[in-house]
């Protein structure tokens, strides 16, 4: 009988330290989820400011090197970073570039136009910007000075060069 | 018996401690692992987009380009990977490993996708530090720069190359030994035979004196080209690699062609009448049917006429 009742008492004495040692594994277990959750959360935001940071030079590297693309260039003279506004007017319905800068906003501006509004068909060259790509979310777009050059019937036919700017902002890293 | 029995009792304490003891050590060294590989990749992709984003500039015109030498801080891989059939343009993808702590290669990163960017190498290339330079490339009208890109330790040498070739290295200041005779290149350097055979990389030039003919490596198909743009191209890039591209590259050509076509009906409406509407729509249907670099003589056929009647023109397309 008393030696039923030592061993009963040492039995209760280990569940107990068991699930002491439970609760303190339980416990450690939780510590370290909560320590592993805020260095995934500190270390995600870090990825996306990284992310962020590149899309923004990529942006600005695209600003600097537009004028000089095929897509834009004017050939007919030998200024290599002037934007040939006619041919980026008729790239204005070629969806088919809409991915092909990564960028979520593309536009070009005729700085001194008395114009206010958007090309179309009617209003060419009459007018103040030609917006190539405009997604939903944008980010702040990066712009660079540029020379915009058309054909004009004036004075017999010419190929006239304005000031013009152009702005682009990166694709969105959370698209 | 019953004293030795009794020494190798474990409480169940101790056998709980020791399991869960285990669990936790290799719980840590898992999760620290995976986080060094997680890093290593993270490191790796961030280093693949700068790469992109650095070779942006050097994409310019002959008259301002140079050869640049691109030094990165550890031996790394770089992956070119090229896809004809992704959308519109097809793209290229770059990515890069770096060595692990027992010096073997990790995974390379997650690649970095551009559409506008047409880079020739290898598929794999490693190395620290990397030359790359890079050519317009026209057909009539400009299509893109090309990058050429290849690690600073191999070496080429070109063997009796057209005049043409041999000043633009110079001018470039590529550093490619020219010589007159294969037996006169470095032993490890890969030899670019122009006239005769028997090289690394056999050159077949046409009789025209322009720069045009078929390309023969070592064990590869052989391809075609026109222009030096695209004799670089081949040179320096592994034939999957170049056929990739060019068919990129034509899908651009058909592009802008359409781009071409529609500034000119734009043209027309102002009262400058070019009259390139036909031959521009014949040449984007001759380019959308594109297969190989086989195709190219007869494209550059339509290019040259394209050409000419540009430039016979007042009121000039391109």
């Amino acid at each position: 009988m008393k030696h039923f009742h030592v061993s009963y008492f040492n039995n209760k004495k280990a569940q107990l330290k068991i699930q002491q040692m439970a609760f303190v594994l339980v416990a450690l277990i939780i510590f370290l989820a909560i320590v592993a959750l805020f260095y995934f959360s500190i270390s995600l935001s870090n990825i996306r400011k990284t992310a962020s940071s590149l899309q923004d030079e990529e942006a600005l590297e695209a600003v600097r090197k537009l004028a000089s693309t095929p897509e834009f260039v004017l050939t007919t003279h030998t200024c290599s970073n002037c934007i040939d506004l006619d041919k980026a007017f008729s790239l204005k319905e070629r969806r088919s570039y809409d991915e092909f800068w990564n960028l979520d906003f593309l536009q070009i501006e005729n700085v001194y136009s008395e114009e206010k509004n958007e090309c179309d068909k009617a209003n060419y060259p009459n007018c103040k910007t030609i917006t190539l790509i405009k997604n939903e979310e944008i980010g702040s777009p990066k712009s660079a000075f540029v020379t915009i050059c058309y054909w004009t019937r004036e004075k017999g036919g010419y190929t006239k060069c304005e000031l013009g700017r152009i702005y682009a902002s990166g694709k969105n890293i959370d698209k | 018996m019953i004293f030795n029995k009794k020494a190798l009792e474990f409480s169940f304490s101790w056998i709980f401690a020791i399991i869960v003891g285990a669990v936790i050590i290799f719980l840590a060294v898992y999760a620290s692992t995976e986080f060094i590989k997680t890093e290593k990749t993270k490191q790796d992709t961030v280093l693949g987009k700068q790469l992109g984003i650095i070779l942006t500039p050097i994409e310019t015109n002959l008259e301002t380009g140079k050869i640049t030498k691109i030094s990165i801080p550890e031996e790394t891989r770089i992956y070119n990977e090229c896809k004809s059939s992704q959308g519109t343009f097809g793209t290229q993808k770059i990515s890069l490993a770096t060595k692990l702590l027992n010096d073997e290669w990790g995974k390379p990163g997650f690649p970095s996708t551009f559409n506008n960017k047409y880079i020739f190498s290898q598929d794999v290339i490693e190395g620290k530090e990397y030359f790359v330079f890079a050519k317009p490339f026209n057909m009539p009208f400009k299509i893109a720069d090309l990058i050429y890109l290849w690690p600073s330790d191999e070496n080429f040498c070109f063997v009796n190359p057209p005049r043409e070739i041999e000043d633009e290295i110079l001018d470039l200041g590529i550093s490619i030994n020219i010589t007159s005779s294969a037996s006169e290149c470095k032993k490890e350097a890969k030899k670019v035979c122009f006239t005769t055979s028997g090289c690394d990389i056999d050159i077949s030039l046409d009789s025209s004196g322009n720069i045009k003919g078929s390309l023969k490596k070592k064990f590869a198909d052989r391809v075609y080209f026109e222009t030096s743009a695209l004799l670089y191209a081949a040179i320096f890039s592994s034939p999957e690699v170049y056929e990739c591209h060019l068919k990129r590259l034509m899908k651009r050509t058909s592009e802008l062609s359409l781009l071409y076509y529609s500034k000119s009906l734009l043209l027309n409406s102002k009262g400058c009448a070019s009259n390139l509407e036909v031959d521009l729509s014949s040449y984007t249907n001759k380019l959308f049917a594109f297969n190989s670099s086989l195709d190219l003589r007869e494209l550059f056929f339509d290019a040259e006429i394209i050409r000419r009647k540009n430039e016979a023109l007042s009121c000039k397309l391109f």
